[in-house]
């Protein structure tokens, strides 16, 4: 029988300054600990967060002073949604797979992989539609195994 | 009838909890250029206390304090957001703790403010509960106050904005010599 588990969400805001991903990272561990995320996933997921809010913070504030990142979590019916928000002074969207040997031989910047690392850490991810124009990157992750 | 009534009351307490929200999303941030604020909304669900710990442990480790104090400043969280959700929130599973850490120089300040649907016990506030008090008590707690003022610098009940119960906690940053 499937359980259907009540949602339960936090949300948190930090300044968008690099470092403060660090403690996003921790409160969205910490959250997925809690409703049940396996712990290496929780290192997927640690991951996949941080490499989300640097984008926000580099990319969609333009690492503007005074601006914020928003990241919300749900968890409902066993998945968890964690969603990262930005002002959008920089549109970005899409993940191009990077041509790692390039990377590796020096022949192209080792950055720019955040979005593709995403992608591979967690269960789903993508671009949505934001009503105040900004950036805002979804990633979701099961809480159970997949039988 | 009862169904009038459930539905009169979860209105009630959507309108209570969107109010909150408006009030609370009204605090300035980062109105003080050498101040950095970070915002952490929580259920109202024990264990979830953790979440906030470990964000303010984040923060509170970056700022270059030492492990103990650390860990005084995760116990002392621990106990103002565990209160929040058991009295001030009463368990009810609609409202939300609200913990603002506040990064400035030479301090952290920690403030946790509940919804306020039960007011803090005054006499709770006062120094150090009695320790026959406690035995006599079911759950033996009421600790958790002399607690927070034990390993805090600075510690201060006012009332939240939204007239919920709000806990001021400061941490100084002790220069290293």
């Amino acid at each position: 029988m499937h359980k259907v588990s009540p949602p339960l969400s936090i949300k948190l805001s930090i300044p968008s300054e690099f470092g403060y991903e660090r403690v996003v990272r921790e409160a969205v561990a910490s959250f997925a600990r809690r409703v049940g995320v396996a712990s290496e996933r929780v290192e997927d997921l640690k991951t996949a967060v941080s490499e989300a809010c640097l984008n926000a913070i580099e990319h969609g504030n333009a690492q503007m002073p005074g601006t914020r990142v928003d990241v919300n979590c749900v968890w409902e019916n066993d998945v968890l949604m964690v969603r990262v928000l930005d002002h959008g002074l920089r549109r970005y969207a899409g993940h191009v797979a990077p041509c790692i040997a390039c990377k590796v031989h020096g022949e192209a910047p080792p950055r720019g992989m955040g979005l593709y690392l995403i992608a591979q850490l967690v269960d789903t991810c993508g671009f949505e539609s934001s009503p105040d124009g900004g950036n805002v990157l979804y990633m979701s992750m099961h809480t159970r195994a997949m039988a | 009838m009862r169904g009038v009534t459930e539905t009169l009351r979860s209105r009630l307490w959507q309108a209570h909890t969107a109010e909150w929200w408006r009030t609370m999303a009204n605090v300035s941030h980062d109105a003080d250029p050498v101040e950095r604020v970070v915002e952490l909304h929580l259920p109202s669900r024990l264990g979830y206390e953790k979440v906030a710990m470990d964000a303010a442990a984040s923060v509170a480790r970056r700022m270059g304090f030492s492990a103990d104090r650390v860990d005084a400043l995760r116990t002392a969280l621990a106990e103002a957001v565990t209160n929040a959700i058991e009295h001030g929130n009463a368990h009810n599973a609609d409202t939300r703790v609200l913990v603002i850490l506040t990064v400035r120089p030479s301090e952290l300040v920690v403030s946790v403010a509940d919804q306020g649907f039960k007011p803090i016990d005054k006499a709770q506030i006062a120094p150090a509960p009695s320790i026959e008090d406690s035995f006599s008590r079911a759950d033996k707690g009421g600790w958790g106050i002399w607690l927070i003022r034990e390993l805090m610098d600075e510690v201060e009940f006012t009332t939240a904005p939204t007239g919920g119960n709000q806990v001021r906690m400061v941490i100084h940053l002790e220069k290293q010599s």
